[in-house]
């Protein structure tokens, strides 16, 4: 009953780590660099906020598809397939979220103060030091904000994810997708059961990630 | 006399709606030197260019015989080699440290546990700018007067060649800046580090050099010795 | 008549017909709710059905089966429904959906099993389908879609229900599983024969799957239809000579 609980849990909990890791690096790049071309670079890592889900769902369908882009290799060479995996699901639902923590992340850095920053180096911090010592400690807010809302883009995706991972139950039927297909079916108590468990699941994440941002103070 | 401070810095000086060449050329031989001019005229940059902190700088720069710039010789130190040590305007203690951890930045690097001999030099700075019972202290509950004394700890913790005071009491109301000066005067008086400090104030000029450069859109001007140095 | 009664004469007129005009074109439409197999068919139905009736308009809304139901079952504003199997209309005859009377059969079709037509694996019979180069079978989902049901029922028929139950990758319709085939991302797909013959360039019919009950599309009139008459026109285009021509020359099969 409670399996698509599980595996949107997964799925999101995934695709927020791998849209963070790669957010939080593109957002402290960008906060860094002035150079041409950088506000078409920000409109394009914008852009999956912006398209439609299933615009996005198809141009990841001609990249990672069977025949695709990058999928026809990937099953050449490796056998791999992504259509219809968790893990394309993970890849659907990280590239939607991904707006949301480059965002947030490039205005936190933009918002650390550059004299904290030259006081470090005049201190004897390299820059590495620098960033894991004075920067991130301080745009930890802001990111962790964009994280959580990130987190909870992942967990109702839907639109992208039913064209690049399919409704398989047990596999890839995620909540929302699984709500769909209550009501497509025309089962209507399943799908009352299941709107009730995924808001539960969004309260419950709200309430906790309000609480971790003010006991930061 | 051998010049404590030595040097010439070019540069392009950019600020909103202004942009003009910084040519600056001085040396001094006092131990505490102030740099004043009119706001604008360039003071901070030529700290920011001592302290390696600006870049397509030109000249070259040489602090108690340590070369830190010569661009003839390609000699360009990263700023966290230079050994300068900067007290910033409102002094930029690192917000999320504790007093103690702001000191220890500068004598401990990220990942190493401090050493034995580190731990008493932290001990020694404490005890030096009186902090004992402001170790474990969070810099916004600090005052006025204990900000200064940890951000003049914090950048002699890693014992720099040169100390540089970027405008220390223009942050603060009058009576402050009076009492305040005296005590920056005492401190900067114990401590053995040549100093150059940057003010718009004279009477900063007095209380706390023995010589003095004359800024003016970016050219030295002026320069003089203090008639009590002399 | 004076200039000024003639004018307000001829503005009532034209209000008159107008509104008496805007209603006659209410009265022209159709609302169609038919199962995704029939797109191609019924598209050429509706223009027929519209040439042979000027001033009608036929709007087709197509989907599963399921889907559609539920549709109804909210509240859609649907005047004829034709689904893809016995079952779903069955079940729309228990929620009293149904116009009395108006329901009636009007067309067969073959479930077949199809492959890309670049695949170098191609089944020979059903049970093949259980070797390892089959990794990836598609279907309709059986709970909301009619093909998904035949399926299942033939595929137990065969014994290959625990065989074929780690290879399943659902479609939400019949086209879609068509689709997944013709793209390549799966190795093997059930459709029916009129949507294989829709992409015979990308697929190719590996064998006909004999079904546990005749594929029969059931056609009716939805009871709250405010257009009662030209749907049960409509429904008699289908089944009269014209339109069985239509949906032969698609790959139908008489009722």
């Amino acid at each position: 009953m409670l399996t698509p609980l599980w595996l949107t849990l997964k799925i999101a909990l995934l695709a927020t780590l791998l849209a963070g890791v790669v957010g939080i690096a593109l957002g402290w790049w960008m906060s860094q660099r002035r150079f041409a071309g950088k506000n078409f670079i920000d409109a394009l890592l914008m852009l999956p906020m912006v398209l439609p889900p299933t615009v996005l769902g198809y141009y990841l369908i001609v990249v990672i598809g069977r025949n695709g882009v990058l999928g026809q290799y990937l099953d050449r060479w490796f056998g791999i397939n992504l259509m219809f995996t968790w893990q394309g699901a993970v890849i659907a639902a990280s590239l939607v979220s991904l707006p949301l923590i480059y965002k947030a992340a490039r205005a936190a850095f933009e918002d650390v103060d550059g004299r904290f920053l030259h006081a470090a180096r005049t201190l004897g911090a390299g820059e590495f030091e620098i960033f894991v010592r004075v920067t991130l400690p301080l745009a930890v807010r802001g990111i962790t904000a964009g994280l959580m809302l990130a987190f909870a883009r992942a967990m109702g995706e839907f639109g992208a994810t039913l064209m690049i991972a399919g409704n398989l139950p047990g596999k890839t039927q995620t909540l929302s997708i699984a709500i769909y297909d209550a009501v497509q079916a025309g089962n209507d108590a399943q799908a009352l059961w299941l709107t009730l468990v995924i808001s539960a699941v969004c309260v419950v994440v709200l309430v906790v990630s309000g609480r971790m941002l003010q006991a930061k103070h | 006399m051998t010049a404590i401070l030595d040097l010439r810095v070019q540069t392009r000086l950019e600020s909103p709606g202004r942009s003009f060449v910084l040519d600056v050329c001085f040396s001094s031989a006092t131990q505490r030197t102030a740099l004043v001019g009119a706001s604008g005229s360039g003071k901070s940059t030529v700290l920011m260019a001592i302290a390696g902190l600006l870049p397509h700088v030109h000249g070259h720069v040489r602090v108690a015989n340590k070369v830190l710039l010569d661009t003839q010789h390609s000699i360009d130190l990263p700023a966290r080699e230079r050994g300068v040590g900067l007290v910033f305007q409102d002094y930029a203690l690192f917000p999320h440290m504790t007093v103690e951890q702001n000191l220890a930045f500068g004598i401990c690097r990220l990942g190493k546990q401090p050493s034995e001999a580190e731990r008493d030099r932290i001990d020694a700075l404490v005890r030096q700018f009186d902090l004992e019972t402001l170790r474990g202290a969070w810099p916004r509950h600090l005052s006025g007067g204990q900000r200064q004394r940890v951000a003049l700890a914090r950048a002699l913790a890693p014992q720099p060649h040169v100390l540089l005071l970027d405008e220390p009491l223009s942050a603060l109301d009058a009576q402050l800046r009076v009492r305040l000066r005296h005590e920056l005067a005492e401190m900067l008086e114990r401590v053995q580090v040549p100093a150059l400090l940057v003010t718009h104030d004279l009477s900063d000029v007095e209380a706390l050099a023995q010589s003095v450069i004359h800024l003016d859109k970016g050219r030295v001007v002026d320069s003089a010795l203090m008639e009590s140095s002399v | 008549m004076t200039t000024s009664s003639s004018r307000w004469l001829g503005k009532f007129t034209l209000l008159a017909a107008l509104s008496l005009g805007s209603a006659a074109l209410h009265a022209q439409e159709v609302v169609v709710s038919a199962a995704a197999s029939l797109t191609n068919a019924f598209q050429a139905v509706g223009q027929a059905f519209e040439k042979s009736r000027p001033g009608t308009k036929v709007t087709f809304n197509f989907a599963a089966s399921g889907p559609l139901l539920a549709q109804i079952q909210q509240g859609a504003p649907v005047d004829v429904f034709a689904s893809a199997d016995q079952e779903t209309m069955d079940r729309a005859a228990k929620a009293n959906l149904l116009a009395e009377g108006t329901r009636a059969d009007f067309a067969r079709n073959t479930l077949v099993l199809i492959v890309p037509a670049t695949a170098t694996a191609v089944p020979q019979k059903l049970a093949d389908l259980g070797n390892a180069q089959y990794k990836r079978v598609s279907t309709g989902t059986p709970s909301s879609v009619p093909v998904g049901r035949y399926t299942m029922a033939s595929v137990q028929e065969a014994g290959l229900t625990a065989a074929l139950e780690p290879k399943w990758i659902y479609g939400e319709s019949v086209r879609q599983v068509l689709n997944y085939v013709a793209r390549g991302e799966v190795d093997a797909g059930f459709v029916y024969r009129t949507d294989a013959l829709i992409e015979k360039d990308k697929t190719r019919i590996a064998l006909t799957v004999p079904t546990t009950t005749p594929v029969s599309y059931p056609i009716a009139q939805i009871a709250t239809s405010k257009n009662a008459a030209l749907g049960k026109d409509f429904i008699a285009f289908v089944r009269s000579d014209a339109g069985q021509q239509i949906l032969d020359s698609f790959g139908f099969s008489k009722p």
